[in-house]
């Protein structure tokens, strides 16, 4: 049997700073722009796919940029800022690569029916939504916030998986790697979901009025993140 | 008969029937694999057809109310908190790991269930006891197929053979899909319980294959055995399937090749 106390109480800060990175990851699906289904067909604001599919993307890509950038420094800082760079290229990407085949593909004007003025260009927008829709594309301040969302995902992804590989162990760096990668999936999937069960399923970006409703969901990462976060800590501090 | 948010799906087997199924028949599986020597790690991957079945159940009760984000989410979760729980019970478990997981899966799940109706006011009555019976369901199903790769539950077999080599992704993906698929692929408002469960067993069979592939390259586990078992359970539960939806469907009609560009003209 391990010592689940000792190696509980030597990580204390680890505990912590892993909740933080599953609230951060909460978070950060509030920014992202899910349309779901709807958005799939063109009729609301958003990325064509649900919340998981989206955070999974940016996430993991945060993650492989962090572990990456783990390889050859130690400084938290470095690693943070990697994670969060991958989050953001692919959440970029994606929503690049969406908005082509929207406009060109589909033919309708990025619009958005929760606001009548970008709150960043102040373009006009209820103009522009087609008739029984919700809005359709990314406007300008979907993809800005958009972007946000994949950085503080990016951060909370990084900050999980650091504050896992700097557990003491005696461990192969192999074998760590992988069971603090896992478990940092796990906990990443977790806090992906309970704020997609909040805006449920689709939110616009900062500017939704869903948005106002994170509290929420961040308050329940924070117990589920806490708890998973003490086991991660005994499971891999005490081997 | 169940669509999203229409209530609670009924049908057929019962839930408890299942519940015990998938709990007992995983554990089983499980713990049998890993005692009795590698040509029955087999049995790793028949536990993991039982908890996907449960899982996949557990997922059809739930997501029949509608949970307003798709059914693949709560898959994704249901191998979230596994895999959390499956790591720490192996970990600190011994052998009474597999225990300990599902115990320690129960209380990730019914976390999730209470924070999901009392702060994010889901108000989905059976919540609380799904997201616990999913998250055991995705643990159970993640110890099945490790032991069904390298032969045990020991963790330091299971670190070497399944995590530090990358295939617990695979496990996470399969399984994932396994439990979330059933229901996915067969909802709307002619679903039945026993074409969802059907598709579940065959989806759990290709996981069981998979297994068979990696167990191949390990010398604790029998992957020849795997696989054969795993390509006719896969077999059997789909050509079942395949009955099943001549069965469901109004009527099923061949419409023969495309027409060539000389018919056309």
């Amino acid at each position: 049997m391990i010592d689940i106390v000792g190696a509980l109480m030597d990580n204390i800060i680890s505990v912590l700073l892993i909740t933080l990175g599953g609230v951060l990851i909460s978070w950060s699906v509030h920014f992202v722009p899910v349309g779901g289904a709807p958005a799939a067909m063109a009729q609301a604001t958003g990325i064509g796919t649900g919340t998981v599919q989206l955070a999974a993307g940016a996430g993991l890509t945060g993650l492989i940029t962090a572990a990456t950038m783990m390889g050859v420094t130690d400084s938290i800082l470095l690693v943070l800022a990697s994670g969060a760079i991958g989050a953001m290229i692919m959440i970029s990407v994606t929503m690049l690569v969406g908005q082509w085949s929207y406009v060109y593909g589909v033919g309708c004007v990025p619009s958005s029916a929760k606001v009548k003025y970008d709150p960043i260009t102040k373009d006009r927008q209820d103009l522009y939504v087609s008739q029984g829709t919700e809005g359709h594309d990314l406007p300008t301040v979907s993809y800005v916030s958009g972007i946000i969302g994949g950085g503080l995902g990016g951060i909370g992804g990084a900050m999980v998986y650091y504050y896992l590989m700097i557990i003491e162990n005696s461990l192969p760096a192999t074998e760590l790697v992988g069971i603090a990668s896992i478990f940092a999936v796990g906990i990443f999937f977790v806090n992906a979901v309970i704020p997609s069960y909040n805006i449920g399923g689709t939110i616009e970006g900062f500017h939704d009025p869903k948005f106002k409703k994170f509290p929420k969901a961040v308050i329940s990462s924070l117990a589920a993140t806490f708890f998973c976060a003490i086991m991660g800590v005994i499971a891999i501090g005490g081997l | 008969m169940s669509a999203g948010g229409s209530g609670e799906a009924a049908g057929g087997m019962s839930h408890n029937t299942i519940i015990g199924l998938g709990l007992l028949g995983a554990l089983i599986g499980i713990y049998a694999a890993h005692f009795l020597g590698s040509y029955a790690s087999f049995l790793g991957g028949i536990g993991a057809i039982a908890s996907i079945l449960w899982g996949a159940e557990s997922v059809r009760r739930v997501s029949s109310y509608g949970l307003g984000t798709g059914v693949p989410s709560i898959g994704m979760i249901a191998l979230g908190m596994g895999v959390v729980a499956a790591t720490f019970g192996l970990a600190v478990g011994g052998v009474a790991g597999p225990v300990i997981a599902v115990i320690f899966a129960a209380l990730i799940g019914l976390l999730v269930g209470l924070l999901a109706n009392t702060v994010l006011k889901m108000g989905i009555p059976i919540m609380v006891q799904s997201m616990a019976e999913i998250s055991i369901a995705g643990t159970l199903t993640i110890i099945g197929l490790s032991v069904a790769m390298v032969g045990s539950f020991t963790f330091a077999d299971v670190l070497t053979g399944v995590i530090a080599t990358g295939y617990i992704a695979v496990i996470f993906i399969a399984g994932g899909l396994a439990i979330l698929h059933p229901f996915n692929g067969n909802l709307g408002p002619d679903e039945k319980q026993d074409r969802t469960l059907t598709t579940a067993v065959e989806k759990g069979a290709i996981t069981m294959i998979i297994a068979g592939i990696v167990a191949a390259v390990n010398a604790g586990a029998s992957g020849a055995l795997t696989i054969i078992i795993g390509v006719a359970i896969w077999y059997i539960a789909f050509s079942r399937f395949y009955k099943l939806v001549k069965r469901d469907s109004f009527s099923v009609v061949g419409t023969g090749l495309l027409p060539n560009e000389e018919e056309l003209a």
